[in-house]
């Protein structure tokens, strides 16, 4: 502490002098063992562009199977070896890659990769603090986060495989560990528990710290309502994480329990080769239950983040003030009560009572409302502003494309009766891909686009950005919308050569599977430019040098992240804290461009609030 | 450049919105989520018991009665060995977290004998999803404890490691952090002491 002090008092007096006082950082504490939040943020993001290539790369090879069912790849065969024997993806692996696809996604890319990545960067920027509450436990989020991504990439490269017994881990075939019943039920299906175990527990450390900084470290003048909406959404993900997570944690717990020492929560009477198993009494629909407590809100902890990140790039893009400020916070807070009463909707088919499926209706129709104002607020938010057409912006457009179709579907899709039909067919595909998944990774492109020069110092390249955009928004609807059509396909199917009526969708799959090799390769251009730029990138213009320190602002934002300098700093800010004077949204007001919120108000001003 | 902040400069700057400090209030968020954890697991109960007609009522052991008493006197003891800490009685924290230690031992041994009650009278882990269910809460309880017993081993060794220091000691006094942390270890204690007491009751009315 002493010495740190020290350190501290010397750049004040010697200010040129600054490079003899680098404070006792090594590689190990820079990188590796680092419990800066800035740093941790990038290990987020690098972790989760690896995984987000991983899991785009099995969906293009089980997009081969299903474009063309009777091809062959003999290329396949070189490097997956006795899962694709003679070029032709197997049935076990095929259902593998179907499940990792999904978990990957959902879990690895999505959550860990977006909230961590941005809650990370700009929780302590923005509301005006250090750190975080706790910067260890913050460290250690990130360690079992990829502690669970090692164990999950190590279930690829055992003898069975891993788990294929779809993402959402359903016993009976889930609860036993016979591999003859599926391979993916032995060993992997016990990494993926483990996997998830450790991710629970990173998402659990990382939530408990995003809500104590944002409700406790706020910097002096920054009460509840001059927060971004950024910080709105990833603290009310963070409340939905750690109030749900501990139940799929629970269903998790007794289906190992199951699995490893033959209890019966979830298994009853089942029969194998003729033989009656000891199980009794236990039911599956009950881990049903115990999952969609955590799935259903799953899907706000992977769009609501992006739903703030859109809501800032939109406002400082377009040079205007957020539509509907507090509209859009009590949104949220609408979604995240909601988010927890709706899960049965995922189980209309279970054989759920009808009148309780009628209940999960009215709950799940009723988020319209909500996503519905946001929505008009944003489009209010671009309205006649005066619109960059930068890619981070352009991504942040799209997500709002997106995320009225593929909500749109959602209102189909809500209904119990409806649900009958479109249970488990390529429309649910669809829908939850274009809303949820589609949308969250544009919100996060935008996000990467815009905040990458407060990550690097440099910005990203610009043209390669637009190709990506261009490439990802052509192609994510060429994929997703033919699917809408697809009447009563089946998902999840190896084949459908047995079902002539489906015969005539081959023309569809084969399309959407070209465009989904199409997107992959853009999303390709995307790392290239990722990593590119870090080293080579456009360096952030330096707008003035203070104390040695340089200063840049590249959007013209009014928030808290670009007060501090653009080199990486521990502790953020070389001085105090700056005060917050105002709201974050204080663009093309009083005949200026933007007024940062720590500028204090001219006499007579009338604060927005 | 690089100014270093230590955890400790970075974490005094302030706490003045809630009054709270942020790591206390993180420790809340947890216990928040670690009561969703048990409200699942004995939900999960209640819905078994309600739709498995072959649900085989059993006599709670009157062990896990004795544990109970067990955890509430570690709740006491610890929270005691915290008053003295704050009036720098040291001695007397010393010996009040080591008969806490013990108290919460004698917790987890209590449990095992529950448990080897619970079989002796035939109801093993997959006798009936009646018993299973009494297994796996109480394990997963076990943990929470297990885990608060090493946290609180490592403030008795330093405690007693360093009791003839008379720098520890008075670093004890005027040093906010280690007391946060005392107070950390002490609510985790009561919070997770309170568990048991509502799975006691919770259990004492379902197994009948």
């Amino acid at each position: 502490m002493e010495t740190a002090t020290a350190a501290h008092t010397d750049h004040h007096a010697d200010v040129h002098g600054h490079e003899e006082h680098h404070h006792e950082e090594t590689f190990l504490t820079k990188y590796i063992f680092s419990q800066d939040h800035k740093m941790i943020s990038k290990q987020f993001l690098i972790t989760g562009i690896f995984w987000g290539i991983v899991g785009g790369l099995l969906s293009v090879l089980f997009r081969l199977q299903l474009g063309w069912p009777n091809e062959t790849f003999p290329f396949l065969e070189s490097f997956l070896g006795k899962w694709a024997e003679g070029g032709k993806i197997s049935q076990e692996f095929y259902y593998a890659l179907v499940t990792m696809h999904g978990t990957i996604l959902v879990f690895f890319v999505l959550t860990g990769g977006l909230s961590g990545t941005f809650a990370n960067l700009l929780i302590p920027y923005q509301v005006g603090s250090r750190d975080m509450a706790s910067p260890f436990i913050n460290m250690l989020s990130y360690w079992f986060f990829l502690g669970a991504g090692v164990v999950m990439f190590f279930s690829f490269f055992i003898q069975t495989g891993p788990a294929s017994g779809g993402w959402t881990a359903y016993p009976p075939i889930n609860g036993l560990r016979d591999t003859a019943v599926n391979l993916g039920s032995g060993l992997g299906f016990d990494l993926w528990i483990l996997g998830m175990t450790l991710f629970i527990v990173s998402a659990l450390l990382g939530g408990l710290n995003y809500i104590a900084t944002v409700l406790n470290m706020r910097t002096k003048g920054m009460n509840m309502f001059r927060l971004p909406l950024t910080i709105w959404a990833l603290m009310f993900t963070a409340v939905i994480g750690v109030l749900s997570f501990p139940a799929l944690l629970a269903g998790c717990v007794l289906l190992e329990f199951d699995r490893l020492l033959d209890t019966s929560f979830y298994l009853n009477n089942i029969i194998i080769n003729g033989n009656l198993l000891g199980y009794k009494g236990g039911s599956p629909i009950l881990f049903q239950h115990l999952f969609w407590f955590l799935g259903h809100p799953e899907v706000y902890i992977i769009i609501l983040p992006a739903m703030g990140l859109v809501s800032e790039v939109l406002s400082t893009h377009s040079r205007k003030p957020v539509f509907g400020y507090k509209a859009m916070v009590f949104s949220i807070l609408a979604i995240l009560v909601l988010s927890f009463i709706v899960w049965a909707h995922h189980m209309f088919v279970t054989g759920l009572n009808p009148n309780l499926g009628a209940i999960f209706t009215l709950f799940t129709l009723l988020i319209a409302i909500p996503s519905a104002i946001k929505v008009f607020n944003w489009i209010g938010t671009v309205w006649r502003g005066k619109v960059r057409l930068s890619t981070a912006n352009l991504f942040a457009i799209g997500f709002v494309s997106m995320f009225i179709s593929g909500g749109l579907t959602g209102i189909i899709l809500g209904n119990s009766a409806i649900d009958i039909q479109l249970h488990d067919t390529m429309f649910v595909v669809a829908h939850f891909h274009i809303v949820m998944g589609v949308s969250a990774f544009f919100g996060m492109f935008a996000g990467v686009y815009n905040w990458f020069p407060r990550l690097y110092g440099r910005y990203m390249n610009e043209t390669l950005g637009l190709i990506h955009f261009y490439v990802t928004l052509i192609g994510a609807y060429a994929i997703f919308f033919p699917m809408h059509f697809m009447t009563g396909l089946p998902r999840r199917y190896y084949t459908y050569a047995n079902f002539e009526t489906f015969n005539n969708f081959n023309f569809l799959a084969e399309f959407i599977s070209i465009a989904a090799i199409i997107v992959f390769l853009g999303q390709v251009l995307f790392v290239i430019n990722f990593f590119y730029s870090i080293f080579k990138g456009r360096r952030v213009e330096v707008e003035k040098t203070v104390d040695g320190y340089d200063y840049g602002n590249p959007w013209g934002t009014t928030t808290l992240e670009w007060s501090s300098p653009i080199e990486r700093l521990h502790g953020n800010w070389p001085g105090d804290i700056p005060a917050v004077h105002r709201w974050p949204y204080d663009y093309s007001v009083n005949g200026r461009e933007y007024i940062p919120q720590t500028e204090a108000l001219k006499p007579g001003e009338v604060p927005h609030e | 450049m690089n100014v270093t902040l230590t955890e400790k400069e970075i974490l005094q700057e302030k706490t003045e919105y809630t009054g709270v400090h942020p790591q206390k209030f993180a420790l809340w968020i947890a216990m928040a989520s670690m009561t969703m954890f048990f409200a699942a697991l004995t939900s999960a109960l209640l819905v078994k018991k309600g739709d498995y007609r072959s649900w085989e009522g059993f006599t709670l052991p009157t062990v896990f009665l004795f544990s109970t008493f067990a955890v509430i006197g570690v709740s006491v003891c610890i929270h005691a060995a915290l008053l003295s800490y704050r009036k720098s009685k040291f001695a007397q924290f010393r010996w009040l977290m080591f008969f806490s230690f013990l108290l919460g031992c004698l917790f987890l041994m209590l449990q095992l004998k529950g448990w080897s009650v619970l079989q002796a009278v035939g109801m093993t882990l997959t006798e009936n999803l009646s018993g299973s269910f009494l297994y796996v809460i109480t394990a997963a309880h076990g943990v929470h404890i297990a885990v608060g017993l090493l946290v609180m081993l490592v403030f008795i060794v330093n405690a007693f490691k360093n009791r003839k220091d008379p720098i520890y000691e008075l670093r004890d006094i005027i040093n906010p952090k280690r007391q946060l942390h005392l107070e950390l270890l002490v609510s985790f204690w009561h919070y997770i002491d309170a568990v048991w007491v509502y799975l006691y009751i919770f259990f004492f009315l379902n197994y009948r």
